[in-house]
């Protein structure tokens, strides 16, 4: 069960059979994943498999039907999803949310400012907010307007104002998307760093290339169900997730990015 | 037993024209998300017109309802959609709200100008098949009660067939669930709203007709405000489900009858009784299942930013010394109304934080500055501080509590549970303690040493400073930590929440605050008028505060104190030009009406125009959105 690469850190994010139903329709059926500290845990599936409502669980912003998610121990059932960030998790959005009538350093700043008005131990916002402007790399744009810059750039906006709370545990919903190969290089090195540095980092994304290369671990995702988890290699090998997800696209999947990709 | 069968037999009937008239606002919201607070207005004007033609033309009856329900309400449904409610798609709620409120407005000002209330006395139509009546158990039953009846069930099954059946119905329904979905399917939801608006008239329009009758002698403002209670069976039927709309409908005419009936006639009971709706829309929206956070928005809307705080320190002192001048240019009625101006602003200024800065909206501002107004003439003996300290309190302790039940709701709910709250302190406060019949309530003018506020020329400086001390406060909370919180708020709230803010507590306190500011204005504006009454403090007024907000630019501290002195000076253009009375409504509504397409007000224009020039003459302060595009250009 566990990867090859094993991961250095403890569990963050221990999601144990959750299920979701709108209506008579069932989101997610029995969904277990755990996220690890120090590492990328990729999750990857094809469009509707149930990813973003996934995350709202987690967060907090969808009931489970069933199922718990814990965050280091601790169980968040029936917790608000304001105490659940106050206990070391921050998410980006698929469908951009962000501040749109506040500049990029406002949005990061305010990040920063939420964190100091619940954290006993916050660093001084507006250093916090500098010294990510640099990480992301929008300090060029950081006093325009957030409604008024690319898609995506606002999402690194979202990542950055994420990484302004300090989080254990970050879940980002497809921060790839908008950027072009350099910057989605670049972006993947941003997460690797974040998770040498002790983060959980729970990553959606479309870009499967990039899932592959920096994630410890991968879980598929398919109609609300988990099909596959495991290394890179041992995801990118499975018949079920050939058929299900990458079946489309063989040649991709052969091209071996290296076992176990580029954890650490 | 008698007594208790005529009670039910009238309240269905009453209840079949709400159950009626609510169809229509749900029809019209199912499809385009917008609820017509005009709605009672097209049912008053669809009445006047039919009376015109019938009595006043002598057209044949038969002809004049097909004109009026079948003809005049649907084309003038279907204009509205095309000409305002299209541009609404997608907006925030408060400027869904006050357009249609400006709908509201617009006709009622209309209404007054073609058919003057000094004649309203003579103006009466005839019941269906008047002089004729079934005789049931014990009970006489005229047929114009069971027309009523009888057209209400037609309706609903009408409804029904047409919602399950047809296949416009059948696209109606799809665009509610899903409007993009709808459209590649080959349903066009222009088209199919085009329709729901003017259904959604001809139902107002059928109501106005049947329960005209009903009232006596045709009164503008009873029709009006009789058909707006039609937003109560409404929201019972969670402004989607017409089964439960009409069933609130039957339940409101019932529970309003029985209480005329049985509860003892004493005055207090009188008055609360006609709350009843407004306490059955609060609890049916405090009982409402809470919705799921609601995911941010493209605001479009070109916010000016906030002027620094050595601009709007200049700015406050130098309107302080214009107001010192003014007062004394000014004598009489005219410094009265620039002090009325003023002293509004403040309360204008409250909005501008709940609404403009936080994004909330709330339909009963007015409601705070009575509570204000109250605690002022009760605590404020001899312009004590005290009292201008307890009206604050007052107020924001008020506000505070309506913020516990109003906070987990959003967007229209929340707006209609201000509203609900407002109406029923109309009728369970003001009008109880504000004096028997308008005789009113005395104020004493805030003392402050140094200045002789006893003085018209001292009280206006008075109400000029606090003025721009609460100007100068609110921009620098703006451009603050807090104002980035409300910001923030107002673009995301799901994202704030994600990022650890206890939304609930954050709305609460802006809510309160923004209450005990307008406590403050109450305070002031008692002071100013020496006698207020509970006319000064109607729900009504509270829409036309949040209208003029708007128009004045939501988030300008100089719109607001533009919008307050336009407000002040409507009842002095009154008393001058008594024919200019109604031309003013009608102006406001006219004014609000445009907010669908310029929803930045007047402060947005001046924005705009101040960007312009600046980029004509070279300077720095080209628009974002412009530098924001180059920028995409370089970039990619």
């Amino acid at each position: 069960m566990r990867a090859e690469g094993n991961p250095q850190g403890g569990v963050v994010l221990a999601v144990a059979e959750v299920s979701v139903s709108f209506g008579g329709i069932r989101a997610l059926h029995q969904v277990s994943l755990e996220a690890r500290a120090g590492g990328v845990t990729g999750l990857i599936g094809p469009n509707g498999a149930g990813k973003t409502t996934l995350f709202n669980v987690i967060t907090g912003l969808e009931k489970p039907t069933q199922g718990r998610v814990g965050l280091g121990g601790t169980d968040l059932s029936g917790m608000p999803p304001h105490r659940r960030a106050r206990l070391g998790m921050a998410r980006t959005f698929q469908r951009l949310e962000v501040f749109g009538s506040l500049s990029v350093r406002d949005n990061i700043l305010t990040g920063a400012e939420f964190h100091r008005s619940w954290s006993r131990h916050a660093d001084d916002p507006g250093s916090v907010t500098e010294e990510i402007l640099d990480r992301i790399g929008l300090r060029a744009v950081a006093d325009l307007r957030v409604d008024a810059i690319p898609t995506g750039m606002a999402r690194l906006v979202e990542l950055g104002r994420a990484l302004a709370t300090r989080p254990r545990l970050l879940l980002l919903d497809e921060p790839g998307s908008g950027l072009d190969e350099n910057e989605s290089e670049e972006l993947g090195r941003l997460l690797v760093d974040l998770g040498e540095a002790g983060m959980a980092v729970l990553l959606v994304e479309h870009d499967v290339d990039l899932v592959m290369r920096i994630s410890e671990r991968v879980f598929v995702l398919d109609f609300g169900r988990i099909i596959a988890s495991g290394s890179s290699s041992e995801v990118q090998a499975n018949p079920d997730v050939r058929a299900a997800y990458l079946g489309t696209q063989p040649a991709d999947v052969d091209d071996p990015s290296g076992p176990g990709g580029g954890g650490a | 037993m008698s007594e208790f069968l005529t009670y039910t037999i009238i309240g269905l009937v009453t209840g079949c024209i709400y159950a009626l008239t609510a169809s229509g606002l749900v029809v019209t919201y199912m499809t385009t998300g917008i609820l017509n607070f005009g709605h009672g207005a097209v049912s008053m004007v669809a009445a006047f017109a039919y009376w015109q033609l019938t009595v006043e033309w002598h057209v044949p009856v038969l002809v004049a309802l097909v004109l009026v329900v079948l003809i005049g309400a649907p084309v003038f449904g279907a204009l509205l959609e095309r000409l305002l409610m299209r541009p609404l798609q997608g907006k925030p709620v408060e400027l869904q709200v006050v357009v249609t409120v400006g709908l509201l407005i617009f006709l009622l000002g209309l209404a007054n100008l073609a058919w003057s209330p000094a004649a309203s006395a003579t103006r009466t139509l005839p019941r269906f098949f008047s002089g004729h009546s079934l005789k049931l158990a014990s009970v006489f039953v005229d047929y114009h009660s069971i027309v009523v009846v009888a057209v209400a069930v037609a309706v609903a099954v009408g409804l029904r067939f047409f919602f399950s059946v047809s296949r416009t119905g059948v696209a109606m329904r799809a665009v509610v669930d899903n409007p993009d979905l709808a459209a590649m399917v080959g349903a066009r939801p222009y088209r199919i709203a085009q329709f729901s608006w003017a259904l959604g008239a001809a139902l107002a329009a059928l109501g106005g007709v049947l329960l005209a009758p009903l009232q006596g002698a045709l009164n503008i403002d009873l029709l009006t405000l009789t058909v707006i209670l039609a937003i109560v069976p409404a929201v019972i039927g969670r402004l989607r489900s017409l089964p439960l709309t009409v069933a609130g409908g039957l339940v409101i005419g019932l529970a309003v009858t029985y209480a005329v009936g049985y509860l003892p006639p004493n005055s207090f009971v009188a008055k609360a009784q006609t709350a009843i709706p407004m306490v059955i829309l609060f609890l049916a929206l405090v009982l409402l299942r809470q919705e799921r956070l609601r995911s941010g928005r493209v605001s479009g809307m070109t916010l000016a930013r906030a002027p620094s705080l050595a601009r709007s320190l200049q700015a406050g002192v130098l309107f302080i010394a214009a107001s010192v001048l003014v007062s004394e240019l000014l004598s009489g009625v005219n410094l009265a109304t620039a002090t009325r101006g003023v002293v509004l602003g403040i309360a204008f200024l409250s909005l501008v934080l709940l609404t403009g800065y936080a994004g909330q909206v709330s339909l009963g501002q007015m409601t705070f500055v009575g509570t204000g107004a109250y605690a002022m003439a009760h605590l404020g003996h001899h312009g004590s501080l005290v009292g201008a300290l307890a009206a604050m309190a007052v107020s924001g302790v008020l506000g505070a509590v309506v913020a516990v039940f109003a906070v987990r709701l959003r967007g229209l709910y929340l707006a209609l549970s201000t509203l609900a709250f407002a109406y029923a302190m109309d009728y369970i406060f003001f009008d109880q303690h504000f004096g028997p019949y308008g005789s009113g309530l005395a104020v004493d003018r805030l003392h402050v040493p140094g200045l002789d506020t006893t003085s018209d020329k001292g009280f206006f400086v008075l109400g000029a400073v606090i003025f721009a001390v609460a100007s100068i406060g609110l921009l620098a909370l703006r451009r603050g930590r807090y104002g980035r919180r409300l910001a923030a708020l107002n673009d995301s709230p799901q994202a704030c929440a994600t990022l650890g803010v206890n939304i609930a507590y954050t709305k609460l306190a802006v809510f309160s605050a923004s209450a005990a500011l307008a406590g403050l204005a109450g305070a002031l504006y008692g002071g100013q008028q020496h006698l207020v009454t509970s006319a000064d403090f109607q729900t009504f007024n509270s829409l036309v505060l949040l209208l003029l907000v708007l128009m004045g630019g939501k988030n300008l501290v100089s719109g607001a104190l533009a919008t307050a002195v336009l407000y002040a000076l409507f009842p002095v253009l009154q008393q001058h030009v008594p024919s200019l009375s109604n031309v003013q409504y009608v102006l406001v509504g006219l004014g609000a009406l445009t907010l669908g397409r310029y929803p930045d007000g007047l402060g947005g224009h001046m924005t705009r125009l101040r960007e312009l020039i600046a980029d004509r003459t070279g300077g720095q302060t080209a628009s974002l959105t412009l530098e924001g595009d180059r920028l995409v250009g370089a970039d990619g």
